[in-house]
This record gives structure tokens, C-alpha cells and sequence, in this order.
């Protein structure tokens, strides 16, 4: 299990809990990232932040910190 | 509410996410019959527009667009207290959720938490080409079925389904249709409940939905409202800790048990692969590709940073042009009255085109903005960016109004409203200010020309003009760091980019943005610019007695007597036109200034100034330049006593400038532009706010306290820097 910040470009992962019970993390959640959600990253700025993230066939971005309150695990 | 006898027009409010074409349906249903204003007290912008419907008035309220119902700050919470009818105005008869049909579950939610509130609903199924395009195939019949309200498919960009949405409209409020409030699991109503009943002591109506809120929202903004902060927070944790003892996460339940509902109800809606179009990914791959979306990025910056900066400016002076033509044309027929010739003259007609010069550069970035933000392109280009803005508080949608400030603060801080999240937008717009606009190059091209190049040539001195443009830039950004870390307390908000689809702008949207915003700066922000212009003038022109002119007439003949047989200076003062009238008519003038209740506040405040090495010649023009700085150096050559018109070069005014000395005091004899000074100097017109016009759009934009506060901090700021540098200058 892994922060989805911290996780690799393309690896298909799915959502195991959000990390905090903070504003943050409802806006999040409000967003679809739910535990049992697939997501992928499917692009990173050429700075390295934000990243875009693929899930149910939408395309989203937000930053690392916030990514990072959501842990993933990966999925053959 | 029955629809048979509503108290004035029927209330109907628009509701969706970003991006979702809601302000393009808006647009249609409303044509040019809107008003903007802002919400008392916050600085989120409020649009109603007018249409009429089955014959009866309607008045449209253009929610800003949310993801959530979910508010922790005053700004985010309009939308909630909008829809329960906290704002001065009762709650809407009905709300038209525009729903993106590419993305229906997560546009759904918003929907399911509004429906909470059981105010009748049609939901319009906008972009519904883009989701037929994208391989979706959705019932809308099934779903309004499931929904209990009409489900309209529209294309809000082309029109259509309007008439159909309209129809429905009128039927839902004949016959009102809500969407079944989601059941709660128990252990939901109990820890509202606790949040209603623990309430109840304060002596505040908390409806029930928002009650709901509070328990959700972490940090919500409708507790502030409360006030009491510990026992209330008390209250709170309360009522979530019911939530955790069901092994639930308070955060994320909203959205885990709407969604779960969402999933049952969508189930057999929406058929097809709903993969993203593949034309869209080739674009992004390109468009977002590390060196060339970059590359692309800065192509499409310079265009819009020249066309602004270069472009616009043969329309400036043509308006410039026009507005000197008016005056020479008006004043012959005030002739009679000076003081109301030079009013309408000088404050008026100078004022008017002092606000229409900004037009073009409004208008053309406007022009650049609604095809970048329509064709998808805008947050592409915040994606590439946000990194370099994040740690300040801003974000990746700051760099269109940050370099727009470049050429001028106005459009920029009005095109501050590409963001959507409250808090880096007030940040944006108070850091846009601080660009080098173009209004400051004049100042730094007199003063570099007179004093840097002599002293350390050509190649110091383009360095010098180079680096001045980022000064603004370099202090503000840590400023922003600073004020939004401890000053700005407002809590922060993750940012969010949908990547929307690859559209065609159309004319239409993007002409209707261009009047929109040019309409509302000339309407809403000129009314305060004439103001100060008037205001203005009067400082420059009382008092005046004529004693004044007297003197000066009389110590000028006398001069000149000197020097010429007296029946000359004579002859030559009779004629208006010959030189020596000219150049009395000047000496006149000065000695006005002089007189007038600015240049009296000059010579007071000149002490304050002296700290930074200002004489009182130098702080008469920065303050007579704190309408429009680029009036500084005009005023310069007045108060210099230039003959020349110093608008045609400033050769002149250099040579002045350059041997003008401290006629007394301790400095007596040296010359008051040293190096130090002219830094000093520089960095005064870097960081202050010297610009009306800005100020009066900062207001609309945000409130009249940001406005003065903004003022007053970039002042002291400038001031500050001023005297910084002058002191430790003097002293190397």
C-alpha cells in the first residue's frame, strides 16, 4: 500500500482508504476518490506536479500533497 | 410556493460543476439581460439575468459552479446560502442543474446533495454531442424516471434543447417535482441531530440540510456563522464522532453513501465504453508533453503578452487622440468660465478617456481568454504551470492574469476570475499590482537614461530596465507566501483541473464575453475612475487665487524686462500665441501647482519622503502620479518648468533633472538626483499602487477594504523600499 502521490506514471491502482478526515479530504471523496475506485496516473506536469489521474474514464488533476491522502495498492 | 402567486419574478438558480457549459446556458436563456454584482461582504461575483417564461417574469441566478455543496469559507458557502434563501432574496422556486452528460455520476452528486434541500428540480443533460462523441449512449428517459424530475438533453452552445428545457421548466413549476432526498442510515440523523439539539442553545435557525453540512464538512463555514467556537466545535466533534464509531471516515461518508445511491440509480442509464476520446488524448500528449506543450505554452503567452503590450496600443492612442481632440474642441466654448473649461477639460473629458483607453487591452485579452478557456486549452496551461505558483498560494490559472499585469493591472485582475478557487484568486488579483505594467516603463526609461547609462553605459543600463520588471514580481511572490501562511487565514482548498474536452469556440460566446466584461469595466469601475479624475483635478486646481497669477505675471515681466526693452516683453505678451506668452502661461501654471492643495500636501509630507532622498519637486510628482503613475513624468516636466511640450521628448527633462540641486537645507548645492535616489525612486513606482483605475477595479473585483488595504500596504511597502535603499545607498 502507497500514498498515490508517491506512486508510479501508468501502474493501474486501486483505492484502499483516504488518509484524513480533513476538509481536504471530503473534497476528494466528493470528487469520486472512494475506497474500491480503479485510478491510474495518467500524466505528470513537466515540473512534476500536479498529476493527472484517470478514473472511470474522466481526467483529473490535482497536486501530490493531495494525492498523497489518498492510499492505493496496486492491481494486477 | 405555488406557481399562481409568487411575490415578483419567479426565482430560478442555475447549479453545477465547473466546466460543465452552465454560464454558456445562462448566456442563452438570458441574452444581454444581466446584472453583475458582487455578494455583500464576500468576493464572489453574483449574475442574475432576466427572461420571461409562459409569460411570466423570471429572474436567473447563475450559481458559481461547485463540486460540492461542502463550504469552509464565506465564499464557497453562497451557493448553499443562495439555494436556502440566506442572501436577502427567499430560496429559488426552482433549480436547473446543469449536469455534463460526459460525466454524469460525479455532476450527480451535486445534484443528490442539493436535493436535500426538496426544492423542484429539472436537470439539464448538457454537452450531450460531446458524450455521443465520446461513445456514450445515455437514457435520459430512464434516468429522469429514476430521478422523479424531467431530464432534458441540451447543447447550451448551439442552442439546442432550449426550448425543450424551457418547456419543462414551466411544467415543473405548475406541477413541482423534486428528487427524493437519499435515505440516511440512521446513525447520520442521529449525529444531526446532536448537531440541531446541541444548537438550539445559541439561539440560531439551523434548517436541517444544514445541519447535514456541518456534519460533513471538516472546518465548515456555516458553524463560523455561529460564532461561540469551542462550544460549537464541541458539538461538532460530537456529532462525528457518532459517525466514527460506525467505522466511517466523517470526510468521505457524504460522498461514499451518495455515490453508493448513485451507482444503484445510474445502473442500465448509461450504456457505451465512455472511453476518453482519443483525438483528446493525441492533443494532450502534445499539448502537455514536457517540451513541446512547453515550448507551445510559451508560443501562445507571447502572443497574447504582444498583443496586449503592442497590438493594443494604436487603438490606445487613437482614443488618446480623440480624447485631446474633444478637449481642443470644447474648451474655445467654455472660454468664458475657466474653472468649468478646465473641469471638463481636464477632469472630465481627460477622465473619460482615461477609462476608454483601457478598452482595447480589456477587450483583446478577453478575446484570448474566452478561446483559450473555450477551446480547453486554459487548463492545459494551468496544469504546466501550477508548480511554479503552488508554494505562494496562487495557482497554475494565476499566469494568464499574472502576465496580463505585465502590460496592465486592469485586465489582469479582471481576469483573475479564471479562478475559480476564492482564496488564489484574491491572492492573484493583489499580487497582479505588483507587474512591471507598461505605465511604469516611461518612469524607468527617463530616469535610467538620465542617471545609469551616463554613469555605467549602454549595456548597465538595458541590464538596469531588464531587471526593473521583475522587482514587483521578486517582492511579491514571498508576500504572497508570507500573507497566505500567516495573514490570510483562509483555509486552503486542494486545487482541482478537469481537462475538458477539445472544443470549438464559438463567436457568439466569445463576442458575449468580450461586451460582458468590457460593458461591466466601463459601467462599473469607470464610474469610480471619472471620480478620481474629477477628484484629482480639483486638488491640482484650488485654490486659486489670482493673486498667484498676478505675482508670477509680474515677477516674469520683471525677469524678462531685464533682458528685453520692456515695450517688446509688452508687445509680446499681447500676442497669446508668441513664445513668451507660452512660456509665462507655463510659469502660471506651475506657480498653481504650487499653490494648489496637492502641491501644499507635497511640500508637508516632504519630510517623509526626504528620508528616502525626495526633494519636494520629486514628491509632488509621485504624489500627483498616484492617479495614473505615466503621469509623472509630464508632471515633471511642469514642475520643472520645461518649455518644451516634454510629451515629445524627454532630452530635455533629462539635462533638467541632471543638474538640478538642493537649493537649501543641509544638502545645499549637491545634486538631488544620486544614484541612490534614482533607485530609490525606481523602486517607489516598482512597488506602489500608483493608479486609480486599478484600485477602482480592485474594488468591483473584490471590495472596497481589499482595495484600501491594498493601497495603503503597496505605499508603505514602496515607501519602505524607498528608504531602504536610499539609506543604505548613500551610505556604500
Amino acid at each position: 500500500m502507497k500514498k498515490l502521490g508517491k506512486t508510479h506514471h501508468d501502474r493501474m491502482l486501486e483505492i484502499v482508504s483516504i488518509a484524513s478526515d480533513c476538509a481536504r479530504a471530503g473534497r476528494l471523496a466528493a470528487l469520486g476518490f472512494l475506497p474500491g475506485r480503479l485510478v491510474r496516473i495518467a500524466r505528470i506536469a513537466p515540473l512534476g506536479d500536479p498529476i493527472s489521474i484517470e478514473m472511470e474514464g474522466q481526467e483529473i488533476s490535482i497536486r501530490r500533497a493531495e494525492a498523497d491522502l489518498i492510499v492505493v495498492r496496486e492491481v494486477k | 410556493m405555488s406557481f399562481a402567486d409568487p411575490p415578483g419574478p419567479v426565482r430560478i438558480a442555475l447549479l453545477g460543476n465547473p466546466n460543465t457549459g452552465k454560464s454558456t446556458l445562462f448566456n442563452r436563456l438570458t441574452g444581454l439581460r444581466q446584472h453583475i454584482a458582487n455578494y455583500p461582504g464576500i468576493t464572489v461575483e453574483k449574475k442574475t439575468g432576466a427572461m420571461v417564461l409562459a409569460g411570466r417574469q423570471v429572474e436567473l441566478i447563475d450559481l458559481p459552479g461547485a463540486y460540492s455543496l461542502a463550504a469552509t469559507s464565506p465564499d464557497e458557502r453562497v451557493v448553499m446560502d443562495a439555494l436556502c434563501g440566506r442572501l436577502g432574496h427567499r430560496a429559488p422556486d426552482l433549480i436547473v442543474c446543469v449536469v455534463d452528460a460526459t460525466n454524469i455520476k460525479r455532476n450527480l452528486f451535486l445534484v443528490s446533495e442539493a436535493a436535500e434541500l426538496a426544492i423542484p428540480m429539472v436537470i439539464a443533460l448538457n454537452q450531450w454531442d460531446a458524450a455521443k462523441r465520446n461513445g456514450l449512449r445515455i437514457n435520459a428517459g430512464l434516468l429522469a424516471d429514476r430521478l422523479g424530475v424531467p431530464v432534458i438533453p441540451t447543447i447550451a452552445k448551439r442552442g439546442r434543447g432550449l426550448e425543450e428545457l424551457k418547456k419543462a421548466i414551466g411544467h415543473t413549476l405548475a406541477d413541482p417535482r423534486r428528487i427524493p432526498r437519499i435515505l440516511w442510515p440512521d446513525f447520520i440523523d442521529d449525529a444531526r441531530d446532536i448537531v440541531r439539539n446541541g444548537l438550539a442553545q445559541f439561539d440560531v435557525d439551523v434548517t436541517g440540510p444544514e445541519a447535514l453540512r456541518m456534519v460533513f464538512d471538516a472546518d465548515s463555514a456555516f458553524a463560523d456563522k455561529i460564532g461561540h467556537k469551542d462550544r460549537v466545535r464541541e458539538i461538532l466533534q460530537s456529532a462525528r464522532d457518532t459517525i466514527r464509531s460506525h467505522g466511517m471516515n466523517p470526510a468521505s461518508v457524504e460522498a461514499v453513501l451518495h455515490y453508493r445511491h448513485l451507482d444503484a440509480l445510474l445502473e442500465g442509464v448509461i450504456g457505451g465504453d465512455g472511453m476518453v476520446a482519443r483525438t483528446r488524448n493525441s492533443m494532450d500528449a502534445l499539448l502537455l508533453n514536457r517540451f513541446w506543450g512547453t515550448l507551445i505554452f510559451f508560443g501562445v503567452m507571447y502572443v497574447v503578452f504582444q498583443s496586449l503590450y503592442a497590438w493594443a496600443s494604436p487603438l490606445m492612442r487613437l482614443i488618446l487622440a480623440a480624447s485631446t481632440w474633444l478637449q481642443a474642441a470644447v474648451s474655445p466654448m467654455l472660454a468664458g468660465t475657466p474653472m468649468i473649461q478646465s473641469l471638463v477639460s481636464d477632469g472630465i473629458i481627460a477622465g473619460v478617456g482615461g477609462i476608454l483607453v483601457f478598452l482595447p487591452q480589456i477587450l483583446l485579452l478577453f478575446l484570448f481568454i474566452a478561446v483559450l478557456e473555450d477551446t480547453g486549452y486554459l487548463a492545459r496551461a494551468a496544469f504546466l504551470m501550477d508548480k511554479l505558483f503552488g508554494w505562494c498560494g496562487l495557482n497554475g490559472k494565476s499566469f494568464v492574469p499574472l502576465l496580463s499585469g505585465y502590460a496592465c493591472a486592469i485586465p489582469g485582475v479582471m481576469a483573475a476570475r479564471t479562478l475559480e478557487d476564492p482564496k488564489a484568486r484574491l491572492t492573484t488579483i493583489l499580487m497582479t499590482p505588483f507587474m512591471s505594467c507598461s505605465a511604469r516603463l516611461p518612469v524607468y526609461v527617463l530616469l535610467i537614461g538620465a542617471f545609469v547609462e551616463p554613469a555605467h553605459g549602454p549595456i548597465v543600463a538595458g541590464w538596469t530596465l531588464f531587471f526593473m520588471h521583475f522587482v514587483g514580481a521578486a517582492v511579491a511572490m514571498p508576500l504572497a507566501w508570507f500573507m497566505n501562511r500567516c495573514v490570510l487565514r483562509i483555509r486552503t482548498q486542494p486545487f482541482i483541473l478537469e481537462m475538458p474536452e477539445y472544443r470549438v469556440p464559438t463567436l457568439r460566446n466569445v463576442t458575449i464575453r468580450m461586451w460582458e466584461r468590457g460593458r461591466e469595466f466601463v459601467v462599473r469601475a469607470g464610474t469610480v475612475i471619472l471620480a478620481f479624475s474629477v477628484i484629482l483635478w480639483a486638488l491640482l486646481y484650488f485654490p486659486r487665487p489670482e493673486s498667484v497669477a498676478e505675482k508670477t505675471r509680474a515677477a516674469f515681466i520683471a525677469a524678462q524686462s531685464a533682458a528685453l526693452p520692456a515695450a517688446d516683453v509688452a508687445r509680446a505678451l499681447e500676442d497669446p500665441a508668441s513664445g513668451l506668452s507660452v512660456k509665462l502661461a507655463r510659469r502660471i501654471d506651475n506657480a498653481y501647482i504650487e499653490q494648489s492643495c496637492l502641491g501644499q500636501f507635497g511640500r508637508a509630507v516632504q519630510p517623509v519622503f526626504d528620508l528616502a532622498g525626495f526633494d519636494w519637486k520629486i514628491t509632488v510628482g509621485v504624489l500627483a502620479s498616484f492617479p495614473a503613475r505615466e503621469i509623472f513624468v509630464s508632471t515633471l516636466g511642469v514642475i520643472y518648468n520645461l518649455d518644451a511640450d516634454v510629451g515629445k521628448g524627454t532630452d530635455d527633462l533629462r539635462a533638467v533633472l541632471a543638474n538640478e540641486k538642493w537649493h537649501d537645507g543641509p544638502r545645499a548645492g549637491q545634486p538631488v538626483y544620486t544614484l541612490p535616489v534614482v533607485f530609490a525612486l525606481m523602486a517607489f513606482f516598482a512597488l506602489c499602487m500608483q493608479c486609480g483605475a486599478t484600485v477602482a477595479v480592485i474594488a468591483k473585483e473584490l471590495n472596497w477594504a481589499w482595495a484600501a488595504g491594498a493601497f495603503a500596504a503597496m505605499t508603505a511597502l514602496a515607501w519602505a523600499a524607498a528608504v531602504l535603499i536610499y539609506q543604505i545607498g548613500s551610505r556604500l
